[in-house]
């Protein structure tokens, strides 16, 4: 049946076979870019690791911290240690201390990454409290967690020879669930 | 040929009757209304800019605010209202003025006429790519006075729309919601024309005609059509996801719930990059063919030059982070998008000097076409140096969207593109209406549109590199010299506007029977093969090509 096209058919087709691709590669683009962040550690997008680094270096790395959050939150973010150093391979905890400064329940979730970008694929989290939504009581106050290492691979790599800081950041962003009330409890 | 003609002409319908434009399955008519809607389009649009150097011929605010009264009546309201302005004033010139234009205007009358076709392939569904766009014409404009932001009617966020600026955040209101609409019918129109094209110029080549014989114009909407084909679907995607991030709680966009206003970013220029090549090659392809006709030579290089086009609209899709350096890339990407970007003066390059080599040695005649067409490589070649000044991603982070951004895109776009269509116009304008203009006018306007579009863009250079910024309307007091002088050469290219309105009344009330072909042995492509106005239907019997 599909060979008794006439020619103009038959290529129109082609050219709108085409167009609706183009569609689902734009919507394509979102898991993709995703995957694609995680992948070469794009825009500063770390690793996350299930199990321990099992060597741990002699070259020292200094980690610093930095809180931010997006507007109409109505908490206070900030790191309890700007700064530590670590070597590279080891194990650390880092604690950001949120208090929720407004008079309701807010759930938020955290963004981040780390610069210099180019080292982001060497910076593994273990555990992390921006890996779940957290949700702040009115008033209440808490100290998050994050458990992390530097790969020790960045020690292999020649254009990770000038790294000698990393910077993690944290954005707490409001999560879509608490702006539209409280109807759908997340998981 | 002309006795075919003669037969035909009985079947013509009256001009005055409105279902032969309504109801238009004819490639020529069809044509023609894309021509007439383009200048009215253009007419609005530039209209705008006329707002946008009335704001800004003097820092302060003195039009956008709230005592002001164009004409003693017109409202100009606040700084808000600037913005929509700047945003209207693109959206319409690129999707309703240069592009129905080039492509649906001179790409509907003179693609089947070059290739030997009696028509488009699906002349029904040119009837409906033309028809959406007046449809989503009327739905842009009337964003302008529906609510965007808080307290505010309209969407002030620029033609790139970038969310959270166009998001709920931004623009709460309707009228970005029409606005998305409007381009959707706008893509949606173009997909049709552009698929018409693909398969009229693939299957209804006249014996002989292969795609190595294919006039450049020719060439030049075939890679055009393809762009579009390929880059709006990209469009029509990133403003669904934003239109149901704003309406069905979605988030794309929205970093609170995972997404990433970067990606609307990425997503637009992906069809955005490919857009700027698709309103500037259909004039690649007439500034060819003017050129050989004038200087009564065949194009030097032609395979270079269709060749260079596919090249310039493939890198074209490779390129697109170069709009967005500042967003915080690495250091690598910035690199290759750098390389890539200069790539792509190679085949322009080529162009440019293939018109120069095909005027080298010439007997070339300055009609006015020539004139035009000489105008627009020279004003093209400035804007091209001022793009590869800002393809390297180090200048850009002090020069990005700064008015050296807005002079180098308007040299190639308000310059060159502009300049390319009333090239093309003067070209065939005796074809398409059948009548000849008087010349000694259309060279005054071209007078006046060299001069006043100079002025008005050179400055904007001076501007730009001392840190003038887009998209403001107030500025500091010492950029105030070179935008009082570029607001003067907007008056000046407003005289250039009169003009071209003059040459139209003049050439429709003297009716100077026009040519099968004014131009002479130059002019090779089988449009001029033809009586001027064409018969309403052509090449009954194919022409056969050598």
């Amino acid at each position: 049946m599909p060979l008794s096209l006439d020619k103009n058919t038959r290529v129109a087709l082609f050219a709108g076979a085409g167009a609706v691709t183009m569609v689902g590669a734009a919507f394509a683009a979102v898991p993709l870019y995703d995957i694609f962040c995680k992948i070469t550690g794009y825009g500063g997008t770390t690793q996350v690791a299930v199990g321990e680094a099992g060597q741990v270096l002699d070259r020292e790395m200094t980690i610093l911290f930095d809180a931010n959050t997006n507007g109409g939150l109505g908490w206070d973010f900030a790191p309890i240690q700007r700064s530590m150093t670590v070597n590279v391979g080891e194990s650390a905890l880092g604690y950001f201390r949120a208090t929720n400064t407004s008079d309701r329940a807010v759930t938020g979730i955290a963004s981040y990454n780390v610069t210099p970008y180019k080292a982001a694929t060497y910076f593994s989290k273990l555990e992390c409290f921006c890996f779940t939504e957290q949700t702040l009581q009115p008033g209440e106050s808490v100290d998050m967690p994050v458990l992390f290492f530097v790969d020790p691979l960045i020690d292999e790599e020649d254009r990770m020879d000038d790294v000698h800081a990393i910077t993690l950041s944290y954005t707490f962003f409001e999560t879509e669930a608490t702006v539209s009330s409280d109807d759908t409890a997340a998981p | 040929m002309s006795a075919d003609s003669a037969t035909h002409d009985d079947h013509t319908p009256s001009l005055w009757d409105w279902k032969r434009w309504v109801y238009s399955t004819n490639h020529k008519d069809i044509g023609t209304m894309y021509l007439i809607f383009a200048i009215f389009a253009g007419v609005i649009g530039g209209a705008m800019s006329g707002m946008i150097r009335l704001e800004l011929a003097e820092p302060g605010l003195q039009v956008f605010n709230d005592s002001f009264k164009l004409f003693g009546m017109l409202e100009m309201g606040d700084s808000h209202n600037y913005n929509v302005m700047v945003t209207m004033h693109g959206l319409i010139m690129i999707f309703f003025m240069v592009m129905p234009a080039m492509i649906g205007g001179f790409g509907n009358w003179f693609v089947p006429l070059q290739i030997g076709a009696p028509d488009m392939a699906f002349p029904r569904m040119n009837n409906i790519s033309f028809w959406l766009l007046p449809a989503a014409f009327g739905l842009a404009f009337m964003s302008m006075f529906v609510g965007g932001p808080a307290g505010g009617e309209g969407f002030g966020g620029g033609w790139v729309l970038y969310p959270p600026l166009s998001g709920l955040t931004g623009h709460p209101g309707p009228a970005m919601d029409l606005l998305i609409l409007s381009l959707h019918l706008a893509g949606i129109s173009s997909i049709l024309g552009a698929i018409n094209f693909i398969t009229t110029i693939f299957n209804m080549r006249a014996p002989g005609m292969t795609m190595h014989k294919m006039p450049l114009f020719v060439w030049s909407i075939l890679v055009t059509v393809f762009l579009l084909l390929l880059s709006l679907p990209v469009l029509a995607g990133a403003l669904t996801m934003l239109l149901t991030d704003r309406n069905f709680g979605t988030s794309f966009f929205e970093p609170a719930g995972g997404g990433d206003p970067i990606m609307f970013q990425h997503l637009f220029w992906f069809f955005g990059h490919p857009e700027v090549y698709i309103l500037i090659l259909p004039g690649f392809g007439i500034i060819s063919h003017i050129v050989s006709t004038f200087s009564k030579k065949p194009v030097f290089g032609y395979l270079g030059m269709a060749y260079a086009m596919v090249s310039i609209g493939v890198i074209g899709f490779l390129v697109w982070a170069h709009h967005m350096y500042t967003v915080g890339m690495p250091v690598d990407l910035k690199a290759y998008f750098v390389a890539a970007t200069m790539v792509i003066a190679v085949p322009t390059g080529i162009k440019i000097f293939s018109w120069i080599a095909t005027m080298w040695g010439g007997s070339i005649t300055y009609r006015t076409p020539m004139m035009w067409a000489i105008g627009f490589i020279f004003l093209f070649t400035v804007g091209g140096v001022t793009g590869v000044v800002l393809a390297n991603a180090g200048v850009d982070a002090a020069l990005h969207d700064t008015y050296y951004v807005v002079a180098h895109f308007h040299y190639v776009l308000s310059l060159g593109a502009v300049f390319a269509i009333f090239a093309g116009w003067y070209f065939w304008f005796e074809k398409i209406f059948g009548v000849k203009y008087n010349s000694l006018l259309a060279r005054l306007q071209f007078l006046f549109f060299f001069v006043g579009a100079n002025v008005i863009f050179f400055p904007q250079h001076f501007l730009g590199l001392n840190g003038m910024q887009r998209r403001v309307p107030d500025y500091a007091d010492g950029f105030a010299n070179w935008n009082e002088i570029s607001s003067w050469g907007y008056a000046i290219m407003g005289v250039g506007m009169i003009i071209f309105f003059l040459i139209l009344i003049e050439a429709m009330m003297s009716r100077r029977k026009g040519e099968a072909n004014p131009w002479g042995e130059g002019a090779t492509t089988l449009e001029w093969t033809l009586s001027s106005p064409p018969p309403f239907h052509q090449f009954s019997t194919l022409p056969k090509i050598k």
